[in-house]
């Protein structure tokens, strides 16, 4: 980054006043500027994938998609810096390689210091450099396992869909995607099976075929289709093959 | 267990009284049967011990007998009873007793005044045993009412600890650091807004620990809180958060619990209208009939909002203190319908004058 080349960042707070405090405080940094504010995640995700900024102050706690969906949703690439209330996503920000989290309400000292962090990791990453990592894997070791999922975010050019898991029927793998099946309709992924299979419930969900997931609760019954091959039947109608292994499994949760 | 056998003090107590039973004893049966004093104590003593042992089953027939659940003449009778066949044992136990000092030849004449000495023993055993039921009654009301004590003590702990588990829970520190952040946020393009949101902060702050103090607060008070706390919010979330708050006529002399609405509505904003992206108003109503209160709380929701921290917590707090303050009296149901959250509460409508 040259002296002309200003760091074109975006705001992203669900309240005016939290996203205000932000525009005044950047408002001193003569290189930097605010190319957009956006009110909520989706608007987030959208602003991002379209404008590519250098660096993200990306709010936790808003409505639809939470700071961290969002930037799950948009790809990690992007420098971010938390801002907060809430302390409990301290660690979860360090996996996520943030830059800095700053916590509501904070001093113009500390943001300025968590912006010339900002402005190093963008110089690192224009030279090429590699970021240290040492404190993600670190943060990750000292976590417990990572919480199951809720919702599945999906993102569709600029639009996101949010699918709770109880409305997930079942999950099939397709090349290199998968494939959500919800309420009739079904959403593609660019994620494995094995991937999705460990982020969500597995007392609900099982892997009746290395190609199948399915949500035992859209289960009606199973049948034997041939010997050693069995189908399993869905709720409305639908047949997946079982596998023998997958069988196995699922008699162990019934 | 018998209150006297559980602690050794008591039972050293409770035969010393009986040695000086036995004294007494001996000194009628020297005054009224003519035995000399080594004679009268060598009969007198052991026997006094003995009973001692026999009255220690008055506890356990006042037990059966509870004075407030039995009727006089039932008690009267089962004493009276009771105490003949004691008394009987005990004056057979005499007389074994003699025979055996006479036959090791340390009674002199032991046929002398038996007569006496059989209504002697009937009649003190028959009073003594009495005596003993009476002292157990005293006894179980004693324990009764130190029970009694403990337990309104025990009670009071507990409603202390509650409270302050309460008023910990009342407010969610993150409303402070959020609040606080706009004000900070204020302070450099609206200072007069700044100092407003400060005097609103301290408004509610102030209120809801002058309000938590107490036992029972009058409905309009709470409202008043919540009018506040709204307040407080919507310098926050501007446009997006609405409030309407509804009393009908006679509900504002209603007595609340104080902050019984604070956490529903607390969870409105922050579980309701914060995710929903156009945002939405908080509806508060109270309306009563002559004997019940009925408030509800309602908000738009986000059928699709995560459900993780905190979750529950706020409303099942209101349920305990509910079901704490008025048994199965007071009713909570919450409800989700068509992307609006829904909390009820139904409770005796009191006021201060009933």
């Amino acid at each position: 980054m040259t002296a002309s080349e200003s760091l074109r960042v975006v705001i992203v707070d669900d309240e005016p006043l939290a996203r205000a405090i932000v525009r005044e405080f950047l408002g001193k940094h003569a290189d930097v500027e605010v190319i957009a504010e956006c009110g909520n995640g989706f608007e987030a995700v959208k602003t991002v994938t379209e404008l590519s900024p250098d660096l993200l102050f990306l709010d936790v706690q808003m409505p639809k998609l939470s700071g961290f969906e969002v930037l799950e949703l948009v790809g990690r690439e992007v420098p971010v810096v938390f801002t907060t209330a809430f302390d409990q996503y301290a660690l979860r920000a360090f996996e996520v390689h943030a830059v800095d989290y700053l916590l509501k309400p904070f001093s113009e000292e500390r943001f300025a210091e968590a912006l010339s962090r900002a402005r190093e990791r963008v110089q690192a990453k224009a030279q090429g450099t590699p970021e240290p990592l040492d404190i993600a894997a670190l943060a990750s070791d000292a976590r417990p396992k990572p919480a199951l999922l809720e919702r599945v975010l999906i993102r569709d050019g600029a639009q996101v869909h949010v699918i709770p898991v109880d409305r997930i029927d079942y999950v099939e793998a397709q090349d290199d995607y998968v494939c959500f099946k919800a309420e009739g309709k079904q959403y593609l992924k660019d994620q494995t099976l094995a991937a999705v299979e460990t982020s969500l419930d597995s007392n609900r969900f099982v892997r009746i075929h290395r190609s199948y997931l399915l949500n035992i609760d859209r289960l009606a019954r199973v049948e034997l289709y041939a010997k050693d091959s069995r189908v399993a039947i869905l709720q409305d109608g639908r047949r997946l093959p079982v596998s023998r292994a997958g069988y196995a499994r699922l008699s162990k949760l019934l | 267990m018998h209150p006297i056998l559980a602690r050794s003090g008591r039972l050293a107590l409770y035969l010393g009284f009986w040695i000086v039973v036995g004294v007494l004893l001996a000194s009628l049966l020297v005054t009224q049967v003519r035995f000399d004093w080594r004679q009268a104590t060598l009969v007198a003593l052991p026997l006094a011990l003995a009973y001692a042992f026999v009255c220690l089953s008055a506890w356990y027939v006042s037990r059966s007998m509870p004075l407030a659940v039995t009727g006089a003449a039932r008690i009267v009778l089962t004493a009276v009873t009771a105490s003949v066949i004691s008394s009987s044992v005990w004056l057979l136990a005499a007389r074994i007793w003699i025979q055996i000092l006479a036959r090791r030849g340390w009674l002199t004449d032991p046929s002398r005044g038996t007569g006496g000495l059989d209504t002697l023993i009937l009649g003190f055993g028959f009073l003594l045993y009495e005596l003993s039921l009476a002292v157990s009654y005293l006894l179980a009301a004693f324990e009764a009412s130190r029970e009694a004590e403990r337990r309104a003590l025990r009670g009071q702990v507990l409603a202390r600890e509650a409270e302050l588990r309460l008023l910990r829970a009342q407010i969610d520190p993150h409303f402070l650091f959020n609040s606080l952040h706009s004000i900070s946020a204020l302070t450099g393009s609206d200072p007069a807004a700044a100092r407003r949101m400060c005097l609103l902060l301290a408004d509610f702050l102030r209120e809801s620990l002058v309000l938590g103090a107490q036992d029972r607060i009058r409905l309009d008070r709470e409202l008043g809180l919540i009018d506040r706390f709204l307040a407080v919010e919507r310098v926050r979330f501007g446009e997006r958060l609405g409030g309407q708050v509804q009393a009908e006529d006679g509900v504002q002399a209603c007595l609340v619990p104080p902050l019984i609405l604070q956490p529903l509505v607390e969870n409105a904003v922050t579980h309701g209208v914060a995710h929903v992206l156009e945002g939405g108003t908080i509806t508060v109503r109270a309306s009563r009939t002559p004997s019940r209160l009925t408030i509800v709380v309602e908000n738009p929701a986000d059928p699709d909002r995560p459900r993780g921290i905190g979750t529950g917590m706020g409303l099942a707090n209101v349920r305990a203190r509910l079901a704490a303050s008025y048994g199965t009296e007071a009713r909570v149901d919450a409800s989700e319908q068509a992307g609006l959250w829904r909390v009820e509460l139904s409770l005796p409508a009191t006021t201060e004058s009933s």
